[in-house]
């Protein structure tokens, strides 16, 4: 079959895209299980006791989820390249062999994690069962899989790059893979010293997140901007170039949000309530970005039809996409600005640290920032796919976007209340003591929202499920324009 | 019984509340000043909603204001806040500005 690189069949490097967005699909329904079964936990602590404990379950949860988006990430350059570059991604099965050593990888990481749950503090456990650093405890011969596949990954990247078209999108990707790579190596060692050791822990979670994968957020926006409402490129790449200085800019050194409590100096404080208090403006621009290119280009429809907006045709070529690429741009706004500005400058800060108010903040970011854009790309895959001209929305794609959107947010806010009474009574009435950290979580507003947050669980886990009947049957459904 | 040095008198009991809201505001308020500029400068709104817009800011900057003073924050934070606030108050201008210009070389 003839390589068609607008609507991706024959395309090798788009076929191997939906692999990855096919194992995505899989681990973020891992990640959602397992989330559900810790947030049953935290209410009937006798469940599933003995067999699967709660650590166990909150490990596979964050791995998960930190997984699936790599995954997904990776798709997506493979889906986007024969696009940007116009030519067939160079070294192609040297990346399908990666995708299969990194899926098996995850694969037998995951059941080793549910077999060998409890062991010595040894090198054996380091290096073959979990390195147990928070959110990264993958096994050390894991680690260095991730170390190789992340290379390989960016080798078929620069290549295609170099050799066919360099546009703005992919050099900002060939510059953002590299500190992707590189900064994972920051959590891959470790030093007698716990502040030490937590400083450069924070360069994985911190910087690898708030820097690397925000500016991989903004070249998927503009690559999605310019397939689905045909924005201008040069429009659009030079927001991206924007972004990324606004975001190293804020994004770097606001990691000193991290550092007022682990044993760094105290100028931390200063550097970190700075740039803490100027790292949502790029969130702000990106509402400006988005909202700018949609309105040039339904505007310049609207006056070459001479209609409204309610009669003039729509400039949206994938519905659904466009839907989770707004929400996106809500969900970033919201998740890591709103949740994340409330609490992040030291004088509140002192308060809010590991309550329940992180765990609202990490799961509507996460959320918003990744997850919302990254299922948007499983749709343009969807439709590149079948080559659909116009992806409409359907009742399956409208209800599982709400369930899960909704649910949410009622997870965000029931955390938040938790988070709310910890504050109060654990820290500010009881000082951090002991006996503060058990009366804060043994109160029935805590209670409750935690029973709030099971149930906006199952909320969002049904949603996931109609989210991926949507996904494998949509392509096939009639309603679409081909 | 609680040893009462633990407990910490930075932040008055009563004004937690007070802060979490107004700091949540300082973005959503901050975000309707943005949306409706753009909004308005794309044809999307009437030209008269801008001063919405800018009413919008002024609500930001008090929340900012409000968020700090019950905070107790020190003098480079309030730097630091203040910054932020005007930072707000031109990047709508600055990001338009540089969009329409490059929109402008490209299509005419």
């Amino acid at each position: 079959m003839a390589s068609n690189h607008l609507t991706g069949i024959g395309s090798e490097s788009k076929q191997l895209a939906t692999w990855y967005f096919t194992f995505a699909a899989i681990l973020f329904g891992a990640q959602l299980l397992f989330g559900l079964v810790a947030a049953i936990q935290y209410v009937m602590p006798g469940f599933l006791y003995g067999i699967l404990d709660f650590s166990i379950a909150r490990i596979i949860h964050i791995n998960a989820l930190v997984v699936w988006m790599v995954f997904a990430m990776f798709g997506s350059v493979y889906w986007l390249l024969p696009d940007e570059t116009g030519i067939e991604t160079v070294g192609i099965k040297i990346g399908k062999l990666l995708f299969w050593i990194f899926a098996l990888a995850i694969v037998i990481v995951v059941l080793v994690f549910l077999f060998i749950q409890v062991g010595p503090a040894s090198d054996t456990t380091i290096w073959f069962i979990t390195e147990g650093r928070e959110y990264i405890e993958a096994p050390r011969w894991a680690d260095w899989g991730i170390v190789v596949v992340a290379l390989g990954f960016v080798g078929n990247l620069f290549l295609t790059g170099m050799k066919g078209k360099q546009t703005g999108i992919v050099t900002v990707l060939m510059a953002d893979m590299i500190a992707f790579a590189g900064l994972y190596l920051a959590g891959m060692f470790f030093t007698d010293n716990i502040s030490v050791d937590q400083y450069w822990w924070w360069w994985v979670i911190h910087l690898w997140v708030e820097a690397t994968w925000e500016v991989f957020v903004g070249a998927i926006a503009a690559y999605g901007l310019i397939k689905m409402i045909g924005a201008h490129r040069q429009v659009v790449e030079m927001w991206l170039w924007i972004e990324v200085a606004m975001l190293f800019g804020s994004g770097i050194l606001g990691l000193g949000h991290h550092y007022f409590w682990i044993g760094t100096p105290e100028y931390w404080w200063e550097i970190g309530a700075l740039f803490s208090a100027l790292e949502p403006l790029p969130l702000v621009a990106m509402f400006v970005h988005v909202l700018y290119d949609w309105g040039k280009t339904q505007g310049a429809e609207m006056a070459k039809e001479h209609t409204d907006e309610y009669q003039a045709k729509s400039v949206i070529t994938n519905k659904p996409a466009f839907t989770w690429f707004v929400l996106n741009a809500f969900g970033n706004f919201l998740g890591a600005g709103v949740w994340g500005f409330f609490h992040t400058l030291p004088q509140v800060n002192l308060y809010t640290h590991g309550t329940q108010f992180t765990a609202a903040h990490g799961h509507l970011a996460f959320f918003g920032a990744y997850a919302t854009i990254l299922v948007g790309m499983f749709y343009i895959a969807v439709q590149g796919t079948n080559g659909i001209k116009v992806l409409k929305s359907t009742k399956l794609s409208i209800w599982s976007t709400s369930l899960i959107t909704g649910g949410m947010l009622v997870m965000t806010v029931a955390l938040t209340i938790a988070g709310y009474v910890q504050v109060l009574v654990s820290r500010a009435q009881m000082g951090a003591t002991w006996a503060g950290y058990f009366d804060g979580q043994s109160g029935v507003w805590f209670a409750q929202a935690m029973d709030w947050r099971l149930i906006a669980g199952v909320v969002v886990f049904t949603g996931f499920i109609l989210l991926a009947i949507d996904l494998l049957t949509t392509g096939k459904n009639p309603v679409h324009k081909r | 019984m609680i040893d009462p040095s633990m407990i910490r008198p930075g932040i008055a009991l009563n004004d937690f509340l007070t802060i979490f809201v107004s700091s949540a505001l300082v973005l959503v308020f901050g975000g309707f000043y943005v949306g409706i500029y753009t909004a308005v400068k794309v044809k999307l709104l009437k030209p008269w909603t801008m001063l919405f817009a800018y009413m919008f800011w002024v609500l930001t900057a008090y929340c900012l204001y409000l968020m700090g003073s019950l905070m107790h924050v020190g003098e480079f934070t309030a730097k630091a806040l203040v910054v932020a606030a005007i930072g707000l108050f031109l990047l709508p201008f600055a990001v338009y500005y540089m969009q329409n210009q490059v929109h402008e070389e490209n299509e005419h």
